[in-house]
């Protein structure tokens, strides 16, 4: 079948000049960054660098002031609002706290993108949803908890079995690690590790967390300046940090901890 | 979602998904192939439910799932794939996967690992024994809310007590604020419809006293009917549906996000904070917004006195004068700061009910309205069956 296949470029997620500010405040200015196919990248950054709101821009939750933004070689802003949902279905996003819908059971939030996108029985849905419950590794007792039953840990599991629900090409993640102990976070790490060679995912990471980084991420893009400064393996930044920002994060106390 | 060929778009003729089940010797095989993902796995499903599953005649008969024509694969159809292959084992027919590259292999296995755990049972009941469950727990829940409602009573009096022996430790910025949201930005609503139901019930009056000739008695009727009862149930009500709601919503938001919690750990008292200048600030409130609320029912009846019956303003108040007495005038009073505790204590109850999720939110905000519309009615019922036994 090679002759029918199209080649496209290995980039699945392209962002060309963007700039965005609230107010006064500028947050970025063209601001480049591109991420391949099945890699797992780590963005970092100061405390309000804009970390969060890239990844908003990106999954179009916050409209850019300019620049453009590819996903699947597609410019996200020209596309119908069809197009937009199908679109959606092939990312998932895990959110900081979760965002479990409060007031649906975690197997319900599990199944809610399938029952939006898709017409599946509901045999085939529970499957899937404990499927997905088991990958995560939560435990099947907790499928019929309410997400305030849960610890903070289990939350962002459910989350991430949500975010995983119609098997997205491309997860984001907004510090997953954070608010874990040590324990949990190494383990979610290895999870998410685990199941990007899985599942053939793309992992977009926003993070503060050294160990993860230099555990699992492929490559750093650091975010400072208002733009990314630097993106590389995260063993070549901490050899060569050219930025005062980047020699303090990689090259401090905790790093020296984390890369011992 | 896993391609077999990383990177590449496939066109729309290989991804429509099937397969086709053929005997080679004594292999029994399914080839699978196209697009095997969550989007077509509906269809799938209803093929392979339809798909009889082969019967091994002697058995050295084996089973094979050939996954070498599939384009794309993702947890669902893996999921698929392997029910399937499941199948066939528990009839005799010992099944292999072939033909999957490294990256489908490994998600075949994962999720073969993965299918295997338990599930906990959910039990449903029948109709009619939920019926009597739910019964039940609601005749429950009355009887509990009586209980927590008189204990909370004891609680706000108790922190009100403690804040007259201090009265340092009273949240005068958050009375006042209080004070304004519940009363002052209640007044032109509360004005508003007291202005019409004093027209409204002025005219009905009017209309069935004129075939007596007695119509001027309708402003008797009014002025009484106005002080004693109608403005100030009219003004609770209004402030229970304003006010009640808006006091669950917000303590009840606070509990969600654990502020409460933390307000306890850090040493602040959430009843001193929260619920004590809540409920003062409608004790002062509600009576004020009651005189305002008799004030205008009075007036729309006058209005449609004049414009009716004819009367002139000096008339109509020289009636009012003859047959209104400063006791009518006090019944209805003084069960305005009576209203506003039930009000406040029904509106803060709820909200430090309120539990984790968003529906629970809005379960408490709604049973606050109903809850205190329904004791503020029951309450003022009582009082008017009491003060009219006393003679006053
Ligand atoms: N909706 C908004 N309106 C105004 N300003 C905003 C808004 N959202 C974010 N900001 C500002 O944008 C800046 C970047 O915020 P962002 O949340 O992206 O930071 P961050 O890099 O994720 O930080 P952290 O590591 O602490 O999560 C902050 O200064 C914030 O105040
Ligand atoms: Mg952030």
């Amino acid at each position: 079948m090679g002759k029918d296949l199209v080649q496209t470029a290995e980039k699945i997620i392209s962002v060309r000049g963007l700039a965005k500010r609230f107010g006064s405040k500028q947050i970025w200015n063209d601001l480049n960054l591109d991420v391949q196919r099945g890699e797992i990248l780590a963005v970092v950054g100061g405390s309000g660098q804009g970390k969060s709101v890239l990844l908003r821009v990106i999954t179009g939750l916050v409209e850019p002031d300019a620049g453009s933004i590819q996903i699947f070689g597609r410019d996200v802003s020209k596309l119908s609002p069809e197009e937009t949902v199908d679109m959606e279905s092939r990312w998932g996003v895990l959110f900081q706290d979760g965002a479990l819908f409060s007031s649906l059971t975690v197997l319900q939030n599990i199944q809610v993108p399938m029952r939006e996108h898709l017409d599946l029985p509901q045999v085939i849905m529970d499957e899937l949803a404990f499927l997905k419950l088991a990958m995560v590794g939560l435990r099947p007792e907790a499928a019929h908890n309410y997400p305030s039953e849960l610890s903070g840990g289990m939350r962002k599991r459910a989350g991430l079995a949500r975010a995983l629900s119609l098997d997205p090409e491309i997860v984001f993640l907004d510090e997953p690690t954070a608010g874990l102990d040590p324990i949990g976070a190494s383990e979610f790490d290895n999870l998410i590790r685990k199941l990007q060679q899985t599942l053939g995912l793309t992992v977009y990471m926003v993070t503060h967390d050294l160990d993860s980084i230099f555990t699992v991420c492929d490559r750093v893009a650091v975010l400072a300046d208002q733009t990314v400064v630097r993106t590389g393996a995260p063993e070549e930044l901490r050899k060569n940090p050219d930025h005062p920002w980047i020699r303090d994060y990689f090259c401090g106390e905790r790093a020296r901890a984390a890369t011992a | 979602m896993l391609k077999r060929d990383q990177g590449v778009v496939l066109p729309t003729s290989v991804r429509v998904p099937g397969f086709r089940v053929e005997l080679e010797g004594t292999v029994f095989r399914l080839e699978a192939t196209g697009s095997w993902t969550v989007h077509e796995a509906a269809n799938l499903d209803s093929a392979l439910k339809r798909l009889q599953v082969p019967i091994p005649p002697t058995p050295d008969f084996t089973g094979e799932v050939d996954v070498s024509s599939i384009a794309e694969l993702d947890t669902a159809g893996a999921w698929l794939l392997q029910r399937t292959a499941d199948r066939w084992r528990t009839k005799g027919l010992a099944t292999t996967f072939s033909g999957a590259t490294r990256d489908f292999a490994i998600l075949i296995e994962e999720v073969e690992r993965r299918s295997e755990q338990e599930r906990p049972q959910t039990k449903s009941e029948g109709g009619f024994s939920r019926f009597l469950v739910d019964a039940s727990r609601t005749m429950s829940g009355v009887w509990q809310d009586a209980r927590m409602l008189t204990a909370f009573l004891g609680a706000v009096t108790d922190t009100f007590g403690r804040i007259i022996m201090q009265p340092s430790r009273f949240r005068m910025l958050s009375f006042i604020h209080h004070v304004d949201h519940a009363g002052l930005r209640a007044v032109a609503i509360i004005s508003l419809i007291c202005l019409l139901i004093g027209a409204v019930v002025m005219q009905q009056a009017a209309v069935q006293l004129q075939a007596f000739g007695a119509e001027i008695f309708s402003v008797n009727m009014l002025g009484i009917l106005a002080l004693r009862e109608v403005g100030v149930l009219l003004t609770a009500i209004m402030v229970a549906g304003r006010s009640a709601s808006a006091f669950t919503a917000e303590i009840g938001s606070m509990k969600m996000r654990e502020e409460i919690d933390a307000m306890r750990t850090l040493g602040i008292d959430p009843m001193e904070t929260l619920v004590a200048p809540r409920i003062l600030a409608l004790i002062v409130a509600l009576p004020l917004l009651t005189f305002i609320g008799d004030m205008m029912c009075l007036v729309g009846g006058g209005m449609m006195a004049i414009a009716y019956l004819g009367l002139d303003i000096a008339t109509y108040v020289d009636v009012l004068h003859s047959v209104v007495d400063f006791r009518h005038f006090m019944a209805g009073m003084v069960k305005a700061p009576f209203a506003a505790l039930i009000i406040g204590l029904v509106g803060c109850l709820e909200g430090l009910k309120v539990e984790g999720s968003a529906d629970s939110l809005g379960f408490h905000v709604t049973s606050a309205v109903v809850k205190a519309i329904f004791l503020v009615i029951v309450f003022d019922a009582i009082f008017a069956m009491f003060l009219s036994a006393i003679g006053i």
